[in-house]
């Protein structure tokens, strides 16, 4: 060991120390989150891991930026190995894997080392390339993003510039170090060998350049957005967005539980685990750009709500361990509206999360339509963190537009988000001689099927149209089946998503009560906010039921040759489906909506909107925006039918309710001529007419 | 301000009713209950009254068997200080019997404002109020529409038939509360948590004698069902003869 | 024989519809009750004794004047006082009066005075030996109650539009009374009397509501919707949340799920479909009429009357039509 090697030590120890003491530090604040335990289902944590994580399988999602992303990401991956290399370099000189691997492995490693230094410098040359000349939308906007990126692109390829230049010169000084394998470093060593007068010296310069570059980019990424280099892949492990466990179910609540305040209003009253969301953001803002709210102009980015997260945690972390670490101005290197951060120890008191970092209009905006969920490339949740300080708005402080009172208080009173007599519930069924489970059970008899009608389909004219064409394609298969008729509530699932977990209990658990009594075991329904509630969220209540919903169901008995169809050749009718959130990316139901149309009509033709599927957009009406006034902005259905009218179709697919709604409001505000169906509404048109007449 | 408001217990008002076998009352199967809506604006404006002018005490009070004790705990959630039952088992319709209870109940209590609702939704009378005022020898203004109090006196509008009145009155003072003026809150979980541990204390309710009862309850002749009845401008004088005649409204 | 004491509201010193109303249902009762005198009590500012022929026309044996200069506004506790005690002075079997906004004051006020049994809101009268055999509408109109007031005097009030004057006509005798408290020093004074115009009528009071959708087609339309309104007199303008939204009419005149809910005794609702979000607002209306050019809106499965056509052709020939109705008022 040299003089420069104790040197190095010394350095590396410092380098290596202060990071540790950030790393300490950071994890400290995130234990200032409420628990939140993850440990369960390693092996689905693991695939999500490989898939999202190392797989970037969501990053791809971008074909553009996906490419780049995953060159740099794969880049560091496979040149960490080459870090440390060059790390225990600098302490034990001479020291290289070809000591330790066999002479193949070891030219392989060697060969992806430069190769992938190259592919690197390309991907952040196209990086810097789109962000300073492309300006893409979802980058745009805060001075402060643009800095740090262009400091960490600028620090990346001074790695890989120096990493290449290191070995370039070491070959010029002795070519027996540099095996031929390094090509790339070859190469340059070619092209510069003309220039370097002292190639040792330089080979020197560029090796601890790159060694103290590694050091202040380790060092860095405690007070940048690049942090998401250390926690992401732990974050992607951790998450619950894509599994295990339901996907969407949102996170249950004991209201018996003697605390301060319910719901969140500040970083401590959130999850450790939505701390850690906040030190994984890179602040790609694809979440944003898929937001229906924010595409129409409302206040709420989820990238925000994300960054406005770790920005107070930032802020109120050091106030509350007392460590010092931390910038004076922590507003000087985190994110976005860095402006809004207190500067004085009684502002960082007097200010919490919510209200100075995140505003009530932003809350109320989103439709939970889990589009941000969907995008993040890190799998973080950025609808937990809505929900919770929804919870917090209203449990705790009776804060939210004025117009939901009545819906909460309807709820209560009524059993329905409408001011509509629980008497009237069945009112759609008469005629159509459909038992009530009471009268089966007065017959001794049990109903295979519970048809759960849910308030739009027993209480809205146009949804009550769908209601009765799926009764009829019920009978028409002979299935047999029972309705709950005017014991039939709401499950409380608008209350919930509003945030009033209180309502939303008393609701459920009447529910459950009720399903109970009566031994349902299996339950179909046309609305995919009461199949989602029902299915998905009921067994954190102890409600456990089979749930289908009905697009589900029907293409199942059409696959199985149950319907009768009438045979009839049409022309080709063409046809836009409008996915459903709560369908779709809640409950990955795609498909089957699909084939029920294809099955079910003659001959048609299914186009797709431009954003469709997985990357769908909602139409407005989900998370209880429906029960709320839209008032800033362009109306998010309006938005969406634009899209769907483009198609060119000659008629709208829905397979919900409130997208029925939503989607038929925006069809005549643009005065078109296009039907909207629900696809129950298709197939019941498709009935032979012979059993259309057993109603 | 020292504030009581009188409130009742009664059906939700978007019920379906069913007259019970007695025929002299509804069935109450699968009703639910509430504070009465005008009750509850009443509730609401004693809150903003004394949340804006500083610190005061908000009493509510009720007339009924004991499970009018839910009734006073919502408006103790809304953010009342105490609550009083006056315990009877079966509210009478007579409103001033009720009015007699609550004027032994009030009086002498040193407040400042009595609230109550302009009416209940079930008795639909209005008496309650502005006679519980008389007997305790208030300046009362019946179905206000605003209400303001500074230095003592009251400053309240009421609407008469297309017209308004604004008229003033000194403290202590009793006011019927219309709809409009506020809105009641809602009652937060933690609001709803600290309720049930304010003070509720019951009390036998002095009624006055009932001399008002009820003989029977009946539902509405059925309203016919809805018709078109004509098209165009020619149907406006079958239209006008309709209102005139059927629905009496004109 | 006892008497029947009916309280007669004016205005401006003219009466009121409704005290024409009271007075007959007074005079009916008398009748009922063995033939006894219908006393009508007034109270105004000095003149409004001329109203004395008119209740004799409608039964009126007796008409007590009282006139007093403080009595150009209502004076509640000196109306109420003097009508308890004409009561006491005479035996009368009940005092009647309408169950008006002066009503609703007075009626309560005197039975506490008289420790009188009082039903209000009534719309039918029976004498039944000592009892008076009363209906009136309970649980927001949705249950008729039958109600048994036994005790002398009672007080009763009657709802408006319920019963029809009928004349009697006899020649009333006027007495004169002065006010049995001093109205110096009654306790709630009136400062203000608003007009109509601008202390517009709120929807929650208005028994009228005329209320215009997107089938007015544009928002100067909605002048048609508010002449209709005028026409009634005692109506307010309501709006769907389709015409609020695009700033046709003000947020504070929506009627909806998501507005104002309403229950008035008439619901006019022009160029609107029904959606479940307005319906949700104004159901519970007594009668509902509508007009719409599609007779497959949903509004008319709710409405009792509905017309189909072109609503700016049938409002205006409405108007006109309430207008020459009310004229006879």
């Amino acid at each position: 060991m040299s003089a420069s090697n104790g040197v190095f030590l010394v350095v590396l120890a410092v380098g290596a120390g202060f990071f540790a003491l950030n790393v300490q530090r950071l994890v400290r604040y995130m234990r200032l989150g409420q628990p939140d335990p993850r440990t369960d289902h390693p092996l689905a944590r693991i695939r999500n891991l490989l898939r999202i994580g190392i797989g970037q399988s969501k990053i791809f999602r971008d074909r553009v930026a996906g490419p780049m992303h995953a060159t740099i990401f794969w880049g560091f991956m496979v040149l960490t190995a080459g870090t440390v290399e060059i790390l225990i370099q600098g302490v034990f000189n001479g020291f290289s894997y070809a000591l330790l691997l066999p002479r193949p492995i070891y030219a392989a490693y060697a060969f992806s080392q430069d190769v992938f230094a190259l592919a690197v410098i390309a991907a952040v040359g196209f990086a810097l390339y789109r962000r300073l000349v492309l300006h893409p939308r979802r980058l745009e906007g805060d001075q402060l993003e643009h800095t740090d990126a262009l400091i960490i692109l600028s620090m990346i390829g001074g790695l890989m510039v120096t990493l290449l230049f290191a070995n370039a010169c070491a070959y010029l000084v002795d070519p027996s170090t540099v095996g031929p394998e390094k090509v790339v470093s070859r190469a340059l060593a070619a092209a510069i060998a003309p220039m370097s007068a002292r190639p040792a010296a330089a080979a020197a310069a560029f090796w601890w350049m790159h060694a103290l570059l590694i050091l202040v980019f380790l060092n860095y990424l405690p007070y940048s957005k690049h942090l998401h280099v250390a926690t992401s892949l732990i974050n992607v492990y951790l998450s619950n967005t894509s599994g295990p466990g339901t996907i969407g179910a949102m996170r249950p609540m004991d209201l018996e539980a003697e605390v301060e305040q319910f719901g969140a209003a500040d970083v401590e009253h959130l999850t450790w685990k939505n701390l850690l969301d906040g030190y994984s953001c890179t602040e790609c803002g694809r979440c944003t750009a898929a937001c229906p709210a924010n595409i129409t102009g409302k206040p709420l980015s989820p990238r925000k709500i994300v960054v406005n997260t770790r920005q107070r945690l930032m802020e109120k972390g050091p106030r509350v361990t007392g460590d010092r670490m931390e910038l004076a101005h922590p507003r000087l290197a985190h994110g976005e509206d860095s402006g809004a951060g207190a500067t004085t120890a009684t502002e960082v008191a007097a200010d919490r999360l919510l209200d100075a970092y995140i505003t009530e209009d932003e809350l109320w905006a989103c439709t939970s339509c889990r589009a941000c969920v969907q995008e993040c490339p890190v799998s973080i949740d950025q609808l937990d963190i809505i929900n919770q300080m929804r919870r917090y708005l209203v449990l705790s402080e009776s804060r939210f537009p004025e117009e939901v009172q009545p819906a909460f208080e309807s709820l209560e009173r009524n059993g329905s988000p409408w001011a509509f007599s629980p008497a009237d519930r069945a009112q759609w069924a008469e005629g159509l001689d459909i038992p009530t489970m009471a009268e089966a059970l007065e017959r001794g008899e049990r109903p295979d099927i519970l048809f759960w009608v849910g308030c739009m389909g027993s209480f809205d004219d146009r949804a009550k149209k769908i209601t009765v064409a799926f009764a009829r394609i019920l009978k028409a298969c002979g299935i047999d089946f029972a309705i709950l008729g005017q014991e039939e509530h709401c499950h409380g699932d608008p209350a919930r998503r509003m945030g009033n977990e209180y309502l939303y209990q008393m609701l459920a658990k009447d529910t459950i009560g009720t399903l109970d009594r009566y031994e349902v075991k299996t339950i179909v329904t046309s609305c995919p906010h009461c199949f989602h509630q029902i299915g998905n969220e009921f067994p954190q209540l102890g409600g456990h039921y089979e749930v289908i919903h009905h697009s589900t169901f029907i293409d199942r008995l059409l696959q199985e040759g149950r319907v009768p169809l009438r045979s009839a050749e049409g022309r080709a009718l063409t046809v836009a489906y409008h996915d459903s959130c709560y369908l779709g990316r809640y409950n990955d139901v795609y498909d089957a909506p699909r084939e029920t149309l294809r099955r079910a009509l003659p001959v048609v033709n299914l186009v797709e909107p431009r954003r469709t599927k997985d990357r769908g957009l909602c139409c407005g009406a989900g998370g209880g925006r429906m029960f709320m006034e839209e008032r800033t902005g362009k109306r998010i259905n309006a938005e969406r039918t634009e899209e769907l009218l483009a198609t060119g179709a000659e008629t709208i697919a829905v397979a919900c309710p409130f997208c029925m709604t939503m989607i038929s409001d925006g069809v005549n505000a643009a005065h078109a001529d296009v039907p909207v169906l629900d696809i129950a509404e298709v197939v019941a048109g498709e009935l032979s007419p012979n059993a259309r007449s057993t109603t | 301000m020292k504030i009581a408001v009188c409130i009742k217990r009664t059906p939700d008002s978007e019920s379906r009713f069913k007259i019970a076998a007695s025929s002299t009352a509804i069935d109450e199967a699968g009703l639910k209950f509430d504070i009465d809506d005008f009750a509850s604006y009443a509730v609401e404006v004693a809150l903003q009254l004394n949340e804006k002018q500083g610190p005061g005490e908000t009493v509510v009070v009720a007339v009924g068997p004991d499970v009018v004790q839910e009734t006073l705990r919502k408006a103790m959630s809304m953010g009342a200080d105490r609550a009083v039952q006056l315990k009877t088992d079966a509210v009478p319709y007579d409103g001033l019997a009720v009015a007699t209870a609550l004027a032994a109940e009030l009086t002498g209590g040193g407040y400042d404002l009595v609230l109550f609702g302009k009416h209940a939704f079930d008795t639909s009378s209005g008496i309650v109020g502005t006679a519980t005022a008389e007997l305790l020898g208030l300046p009362c203004v019946t179905a206000a529409s605003k209400l303001d109090i500074a230095n003592g006196r009251g400053t309240a509008r009421r609407e008469l038939e297309g017209v308004a009145e604004v008229v003033e009155f000194p403290l202590p003072a009793a006011v019927t509360i219309d709809e409009g003026i506020a809105r009641p809150r809602y009652p937060s979980l933690k609001n709803i948590m600290a309720a049930k541990k304010k003070p509720l204390e019951v009390k036998p309710a002095q009624l006055g004698p009932v001399r008002v009862s009820v003989k029977a309850m009946d539902l509405p002749p059925e309203r016919p069902a809805g018709r078109i009845i004509g098209e165009g401008v020619a149907a406006v004088p079958e239209l006008i003869r309709l209102l005139q005649t059927e629905a009496k409204v004109l | 024989m006892p008497n029947v004491l009916v309280f007669a509201e004016t205005r401006a010193n003219a009466l009121r519809k409704i005290a024409l109303e009271a007075t007959s249902v007074a005079r009916a009762l008398a009748d009922a009750s063995g033939g006894g005198e219908v006393h009508a009590i007034v109270a105004g500012t000095p003149g409004v004794s001329s109203v004395a022929e008119q209740l004799g026309q409608y039964g009126a044996d007796v008409v007590v004047v009282v006139e007093h200069a403080a009595f150009s506004n209502f004076d509640r506790e000196a109306v109420s006082a003097t009508i308890a005690a004409r009561a006491r002075s005479a035996a009368y079997r009940a005092v009647v009066l309408g169950f008006s906004a002066q009503g609703r004051d007075v009626g309560p006020r005197v039975a506490a005075k008289l420790d009188a049994p009082i039903a209000a809101d009534v719309i039918e009268i029976r004498a039944s030996g000592d009892a008076i055999i009363v209906k009136h509408p309970a649980y927001a109109n949705k249950v008729i109650a039958t109600l048994e007031v036994k005790g002398s005097p009672c007080v009763l009030s009657v709802r408006p539009s319920a019963f029809t004057p009928s004349p009697a006509p006899r020649a009333a005798r006027v007495e004169n009374m002065a006010p049995a408290a001093d109205p110096g020093a009654s306790r709630v004074t009136v400062k203000e009397m608003i007009e109509g115009g601008k202390g517009r009528i709120d929807l929650g009071e208005a028994p009228v509501i005329v209320s215009g959708g997107r089938g007015l087609k544009a928002p100067e339309n909605f002048k048609l919707v508010e002449e209709l309104a005028a026409a009634f007199g005692n109506a307010a303008v309501g709006a769907t949340r389709a015409v609020t939204d695009d700033g046709w009419r003000p947020h504070s005149d929506q009627i909806g799920q998501t507005g104002r809910q309403v229950s008035p005794q008439l619901y006019v609702a022009v160029g609107i479909s029904g959606a479940i979000q307005h319906l949700a607002g104004m159901r519970t209306s007594k009668t509902i009429v509508a007009i719409n050019r599609d007779k497959e809106a949903p509004i008319f499965k709710v409405a009792d009357y509905g017309v189909v056509g072109d609503a700016l052709e049938i409002v205006p020939a409405l108007t006109k039509a309430v207008r020459e109705a009310k004229a006879g008022h």
